[in-house]
Formats: C-alpha cells, sequence, structure tokens
C-alpha cells in the first residue's frame, strides 16, 4: 500500500473527516460500478454505496493494512449489496424503468448513432441477463470483469476459495452469454 | 491434448490470467489454430467489456460532491448521536456520582465513629468514644462538624450545595470575573 494512503487511514483512524473524504474521492466510483452492478437501479446504488462508505468510516479502527483498503471496502459493499437485493423486492416495471435510465445514460456517452442503438440493445439485454444471476454470481462477475480484481481478491472479498470464484464465473459468463445469444 | 469443449471450460480463467504457463500455452495454440474457440474467446472478451463500459458510463456521471453530501451526513448524525449519548452519560453518572460519594463519605463517617454508641467496646479498648456531627445549611454551601470527644477531634467538611451550583453556573463564573 502507498505510504500516502496508509496516512490517510491513520488520519481516519483517528476520526478525521477530511482525510476520509479524500480516501473516498479516490474509490467512490469504482465501488458505485460494483454495486451498480449488483442492484441495477442508480439510486438504490447510490443509497447503498454511500452506506458502504459510512460504514467504512465507522469501522475503520479495524482495518489493519493487511489488504488493499479498497478490498477491504468492497467486501462492505458486497454484503450491504446482496443484503439489499434480498431485502429489496422489486416489482418488474420498477426494474424496466430503472433499466432504461441506466441504458440511456450509457447511450449518450458515444457519439456513433450506429453504435449507440447497439450499445442501447446490447446494454438493454445485459442488465437483463444479470439480473437474472444469484447475487453472489453478479457479485463475482462485475468485480472481475469491471475491476479486473483477482480470484485471490475476489476470494478474499467474498470469503471463498479461489476455485469457488472460478467456478462462479464460469457460470455466470455462461448465464450471459446464454441470454445474450447473437447479440454479443 | 484438450477437445474444444474442455478448452472452452478454461477460456474465461486464461484471459483472466489465471492459469498456470504451461496450461496458458496450451490453450494459445489451441485457440490460434481453433475458429470455434477463438470465436468463443471474442464473445467472452465483449462480454466483459460491454459490461464494464455499461457500468463505466453510469458511474462517471455521480458526481463527487453529491455523493459526498450522503456520506457526511450520516457520519455527522452519528458523531452527534453519540455526543449525545456521552452528554447523557456524564449527565447521569459523573457529576451526580462526584455529589453523591461526598454525601455517601459523610454518612459512612458518621454511621463508623457512632458505632460506640449502640456496640460499646467494639475496638476492644472498652472506653466510650462519643462523636457528634452537627450540619449547617450555608449561602451555597453545606457544612457538616464532626467533634469527637475521647481524642478532642474536630473535623469541618465544606461541600458545595448542590441545588446552588446546578442552578447557577455561569453566576458564579461571571461573579470571578468581577472580583
Ligand atoms: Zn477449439
Amino acid at each position: 500500500m502507498e505510504t500516502t494512503e496508509w496516512e490517510l487511514i491513520r488520519k481516519c483512524q483517528k476520526g478525521e473527516v477530511a482525510a476520509y473524504e479524500e480516501l473516498a474521492a479516490k474509490y467512490y466510483r469504482r465501488v458505485f460500478m460494483v454495486i451498480l452492478g449488483m442492484v441495477h437501479h442508480r439510486d438504490d446504488a447510490m443509497e447503498v454505496a454511500q452506506e458502504t462508505f459510512y460504514r467504512a468510516f465507522k469501522n475503520i479502527r479495524r482495518f489493519k493494512g493487511g489488504s488493499n483498503f479498497y478490498t477491504w471496502v468492497y467486501r462492505i459493499a458486497v454484503n450491504l449489496a446482496i443484503d439489499f437485493q434480498r431485502r429489496q423486492k422489486r416489482s418488474l416495471m420498477d426494474l424496466k424503468e430503472n433499466m432504461d435510465e441506466v441504458v440511456v445514460d450509457a447511450e449518450t456517452s458515444s457519439g456513433d448513432p450506429f453504435r449507440e442503438i447497439n450499445d442501447r440493445r446490447l446494454g438493454e439485454k445485459l442488465l437483463h441477463a444479470i439480473n437474472e444471476l444469484t447475487p453472489d454470481h453478479k457479485a463475482v462477475i462485475v468485480m472481475r470483469a469491471v475491476e479486473g480484481l483477482s480470484y485471490k481478491e475476489i476470494g478474499r472479498i467474498m470469503e471463498c476459495s479461489e476455485g469457488t470464484i472460478m467456478s462462479r464465473l464460469h457460470y455466470a459468463r455462461k448465464k450471459l452469454q446464454e441470454k445474450l445469444g447473437t447479440d454479443l | 491434448m484438450r477437445d474444444c469443449e474442455a478448452i472452452k471450460k478454461s477460456l474465461g480463467a486464461w484471459l483472466d490470467g489465471e492459469l498456470d504457463a504451461a496450461q496458458a500455452a496450451e490453450i494459445q495454440l489451441h485457440v490460434q489454430g481453433c475458429a470455434s474457440c477463438s470465436d468463443e474467446k471474442g464473445r467472452l472478451e465483449r462480454l466483459d467489456f460491454s459490461l464494464k463500459r455499461l457500468l463505466e458510463t453510469n458511474a462517471s456521471q455521480i458526481d463527487f460532491k453529491t455523493f459526498w453530501a450522503g456520506v457526511s451526513q450520516r457520519i455527522a448524525a452519528d458523531v452527534s448521536w453519540s455526543t449525545r449519548a456521552m452528554d447523557w452519560v456524564r449527565a447521569v453518572f459523573f457529576t451526580p456520582r462526584l455529589k453523591w460519594a461526598v454525601s455517601a463519605t459523610v454518612v459512612v463517617l458518621v454511621a463508623v465513629l457512632s458505632l460506640d454508641q449502640f456496640f460499646p467496646g467494639w475496638r476492644g479498648n472498652g472506653q466510650t468514644n462519643m462523636a457528634s456531627v452537627e450540619s449547617i445549611d450555608g449561602h451555597g454551601f453545606n457544612v457538616a462538624l464532626l467533634r469527637e470527644a475521647k481524642t478532642k477531634t474536630t473535623v469541618i467538611w465544606l461541600f458545595e450545595n448542590q441545588e446552588s451550583e446546578d442552578e447557577t453556573p455561569t453566576e458564579s463564573a461571571s461573579g470571578d470575573t468581577a472580583f
């Protein structure tokens, strides 16, 4: 771990909120991405991500520096996102609405109209497909695809073996490929 | 040599860089010469890329100020809650405990010194050792006077009046500066 990051963490452990703001600024997007991949609705993802950073600050004295700070935060994020999904029983209508919102926003960043149509169709299908995975499968595919974390790191976050991560990833990718068919 | 089915099962782990050198070399060689597995490799890469792009684009629209506002609000609410809890603990236990400790000390002293009245000679010398306690309420102070005849000891106990202290903390402070 970089010295400066460790210094920031030590300050946070003394209760310095300003130091924590710096740390949060560095990681909030990465954490938000992982959560969005798991809960799909942007407002929900925002809530869970904010709660994640609040809980991380509250428990930062427990962080001993044995792992990277972001993998420690991911563990909190993934657990909260899994809990959230179990509690939340969103209606199909609600789900459709939020997917449109996410995909439309993804589309606006592209400058190519032809690609936008394909991206939109693929994005919609992708979100539908991911939503049908179990929370554990969502977590591994998102952490691997988005963050490029190693199986060892994901295993540490999910508290299971690298072999389990490998088989979960294989299953998740297979399911997604089946759902996406020729769009991929 | 593994067949296409076995190779396809390991393609994900290979792309993730999770296979050892020998396995990775075997897969690479196979993919180079097999259209079906090469196609599967491309599909896997597009899957990860599309997912990453979709989530990254959405995350890039979240500005830090808005995000941090929600986090700092939670922290502030937590801090004010714990501050209130500490104030409560102090109010309930700390201050009155001091006052009660003073009063309790007086009571215990009186009780110990009065023992001779009920159990003469408990100290073993057979002599009566009478002690008397008087209490005077002063202006903002209480005074307890303990007199023991045998040793001709007088203890004067001066302690602040609880009610006066609770009611006029600012008055006494301003009074001090006036002098
Ligand atoms: Zn093949």
